[in-house]
């Protein structure tokens, strides 16, 4: 078969189009899911609404890099809590400019989501060959010293003199220069996100990719599904224009956990037998903070996320070190004027570590808007999962002062705007906080069509299949029951690649 | 008859001290300016200053790195509905001393027509509020301002942050489409020049040569 990519410039006229499987979307789900059933030597359509970047087309400057990548602008926000998220809108999704994560869910967290989603196929043994295939398909291994740069390796160095545990983060990239430019693209070609990867390897084995094309909603037959229809967008404008429907005899939604749920519900409120989709929407959300050392960190050197600690995971979050453009971390600063200049001109001698966290007591919802295909969010942090970002904030001070920072800038409300002692940072677990105290992100999003053995509870099985039909899969975060923890890429890849082998064997 | 015709007068009045606050005044957009109107620039040009005043640690000022004309770039570059919300973040920022004023004489005028102790001081009440939505509009403001600012590439140099330059390297993805907007045809490479990834592994570090644009 003759596969390929289309691009919107070759769009001249309305089309149709038929095939065995179409997969709506190129992230880390859908490349997978396509890929695997290409190379399965089946008829393999995927269509993504985003554009196709080449190393010209990012870039550098964070606001345009967000503008022209991410969903809204990047400007997304939850209600309820307001909180930050951003989505990709680009063949690869969030590969494309996230900063290659790849970690296997903890064996308790997959042994957790069995146990409560009646779930008999998702352990930790089960997921491991599906893991494994992917990291050896994508080269995931633990980031080198030698691209690590300073900030994260002095992030070792503190956990080391705490006695937490800590790791060279694995990610998904091949030789890996540190340019620090994983949000915004990598230049370098380094990092395998799914449009250098997978859908090459898709295109390789006969599948069909169509860009710019939007997909609108199912076209359904009584509790079957017979394919989408849609319009071509123009890139970064999402000007609509020419139509277009594609017949099949799979669907595989993987427009991403927020993008699916709106799908559904524009298209007749289709698969929602269980009344779970759009709802338990969940996130990682992070706390951030910025040391400031004597001396220089070159912190725009080096892995973008290099090191982590899993040491706290069972008390709810992650520690791990970040950079980001200094125009889009910047925001968190404190300070106006002079001041702020002061702040900003620290950055050379600074670092940024992180956590995310694992609330599993916050939850939200996703609809579909009146007009349009943007979601409506809201979502409410819970008082008990705030203890665990202020807990998470803690640890982030006190692995700053261990590794020799002199300040630090927690950019948290009722918070002094610089910490210059560990005495200082006690505050933080003395202090009442209020959830709009911080500045929040949350960029892992889960469960708004999840995986449940129960179809009155779920919304798809264990193979991404929806309990209401018989023929739509779904391949998003959005499948996960709950959180998985740690970073979500390599496990929602690992349930797309059984979800692909599935698809094939009933073909 | 006579209160009704008082009633009018009085709506007038209002109507033309409105007009006046929000559109007299202002100086024409410089050119190039496609999206904001001439108050939500100028709004935006004295706040970038405030935030990113001549001197200090940095010497780029807001103006000199010419945050504003980022900022109408930025907004520009959104969906229509977050377009409409960024405007009115400026014409809040602006028009909000009437309900906030500025410390000292005259604290009600227009935020870009205070001086700049009573701007500097007007931002710093609503950064430090107790009131999470006024702290939430701040940010916002410093969010879009600061990446102008930082997109800026005397910035970016001046504090060892400019991208370096990477050599470009060709794999098989860059056979498969052309650069965004651009026709398959127009692809310049074919499977000969298919190069792997140049100098792979190769850690950049700060005696790099820099990005051109940033040179």
């Amino acid at each position: 078969m003759s596969g390929g990519v289309r691009v919107f410039a070759e769009y001249r006229r309305d089309f149709e189009e038929v095939c065995d499987v179409v997969v709506v979307g190129s992230g880390p789900g859908g490349a997978v899911v396509a890929r695997e059933l290409a190379a399965a030597g089946k008829d393999v359509i995927l269509l993504e609404e985003g554009p196709p970047f080449t190393p010209e087309d990012f870039e550098l400057d964070g606001a345009v890099s967000m503008a022209r990548t991410m969903r809204e602008g990047g400007l997304r926000t939850t209600g309820g809590t307001i909180m930050a998220t951003m989505q990709a809108n680009a063949l690869g999704g969030g590969s494309l400019v996230n900063s290659a994560i790849c970690v296997r869910a903890p064996e308790p967290t997959l042994d957790g989501w069995c146990d409560e989603f009646g779930l008999a196929q998702t352990t930790r043994a089960d997921l491991d060959p599906h893991y494994q295939a992917i990291e050896d398909f994508l080269g995931i291994a633990p980031t080198p010293d030698d691209v690590q740069g300073p900030r994260n390796l002095l992030f070792r160095d503190a956990c080391n003199a705490l006695g937490y545990s800590s790791e060279p983060i694995a990610r998904n990239v091949r030789g890996c220069r540190g340019s620090g430019e994983c949000f915004t693209g990598c230049r370098s070609r380094a990092k395998q996100s799914t449009d250098i990867s997978y859908v090459p390897a898709a295109v390789a084995d006969g599948a069909r990719v169509f860009t710019s094309a939007q997909v609108q909603r199912l076209l359904m037959r009584g509790s079957r599904v017979w394919g989408v229809a849609g319009q071509i967008v123009r890139p970064f404008t999402g000007q609509p224009s020419y139509r277009f429907r594609i017949q099949a005899r799979i669907v595989v939604l993987a427009a991403g956990c927020m993008a699916t749920p709106v799908l559904l519900q524009r298209s007749e409120d289709f698969a929602n037998g269980s009344g779970q989709v759009g709802e338990n929407l969940q996130f990682h959300p992070g706390v951030a903070a910025m040391g400031v050392f004597p001396h220089e960190t070159h912190p725009q050197f080096g892995a973008t996320q290099g090191y982590q600690s899993l040491e706290f995971v069972r008390d709810g979050y992650k520690l791990e070190t970040l950079w980001a453009p200094p125009g889009v971390f910047a925001v968190r600063l404190p300070g106006l004027g002079h001041e702020l200049k002061k702040n900003l001109s620290m950055i050379p001698r600074a670092a940024i570590w992180d956590a995310i966290a694992t609330c599993n007591r916050s939850k939200g919802r996703v609809r579909a808007r009146r007009r349009g295909l943007d979601p409506a969010l809201t979502w409410r942090l819970d008082p008990k999962d705030l203890t665990i970002l202020v807990e998470a904030l803690w640890r982030i001070t006190e692995l700053f002062f261990t590794a020799g920072a002199e300040r630090i800038l927690p950019g948290v409300h009722g918070l002094p705007d610089e910490l210059l002692s560990m005495d200082e940072a006690r505050r933080i677990r003395t202090r009442q906080f209020r959830e709009t105290d911080f500045t929040l992100a949350g960029n892992h999003v889960f469960s708004t069509t999840r995986m449940h053995g129960d179809g009155r509870l779920g919304v798809v099985d264990e193979d991404g299949r929806c309990h209401d039909t018989d023929n739509l899969y779904i391949a998003d975060t959005g499948i996960l029951p709950r959180s998985p923890s740690v970073n979500p890429m390599l496990t929602l890849m690992a349930l797309a690649h059984r979800t692909g082998q599935r698809i094939a064997e009933r073909l | 008859m006579l209160s009704a015709m008082f009633l009018w007068l009085v709506a007038i009045a209002l109507g033309a001290l409105g007009i006046r606050r929000f559109f007299a005044g202002y100086s024409a957009a410089p050119v190039g300016v496609r999206t904001l109107s001439a108050p939500e620039y100028q709004t935006a040009s004295a706040a970038a200053q405030v935030l990113y005043p001549e001197g200090g640690a940095i010497a780029a000022s807001g103006g000199s790195a010419r945050v504003a004309l980022h900022t109408d770039g930025f907004v520009g570059a959104q969906t229509s509905g977050n377009r409409i919300l960024m405007r009115l973040l400026l014409v809040l920022i602006e028009h909000a001393t009437l309900v906030f004023p500025a410390h000292g004489p005259h604290g009600r005028r227009r935020f870009s027509a205070l001086d700049s102790e009573q701007q500097l001081a007007y931002l710093e009440g609503w950064r430090g509020s107790e009131t999470a939505a006024r702290r939430l509009v701040f940010t916002s403001l410093r969010a879009i301002l600061t990446m102008g600012y930082f997109a800026d590439p005397e910035v970016l140099r001046s504090l060892g942050l400019a991208p370096r330059d990477i050599e470009r390297s060709v794999i098989e993805a860059d056979l498969l489409w052309p650069p965004i907007g651009e026709h398959p045809r127009s692809i310049p490479f074919s499977a000969r020049d298919l190069t792997g990834r140049v100098e792979e592994g190769r850690p950049l570090g700060p005696t790099g040569p820099l990005h051109p644009d940033f040179r």
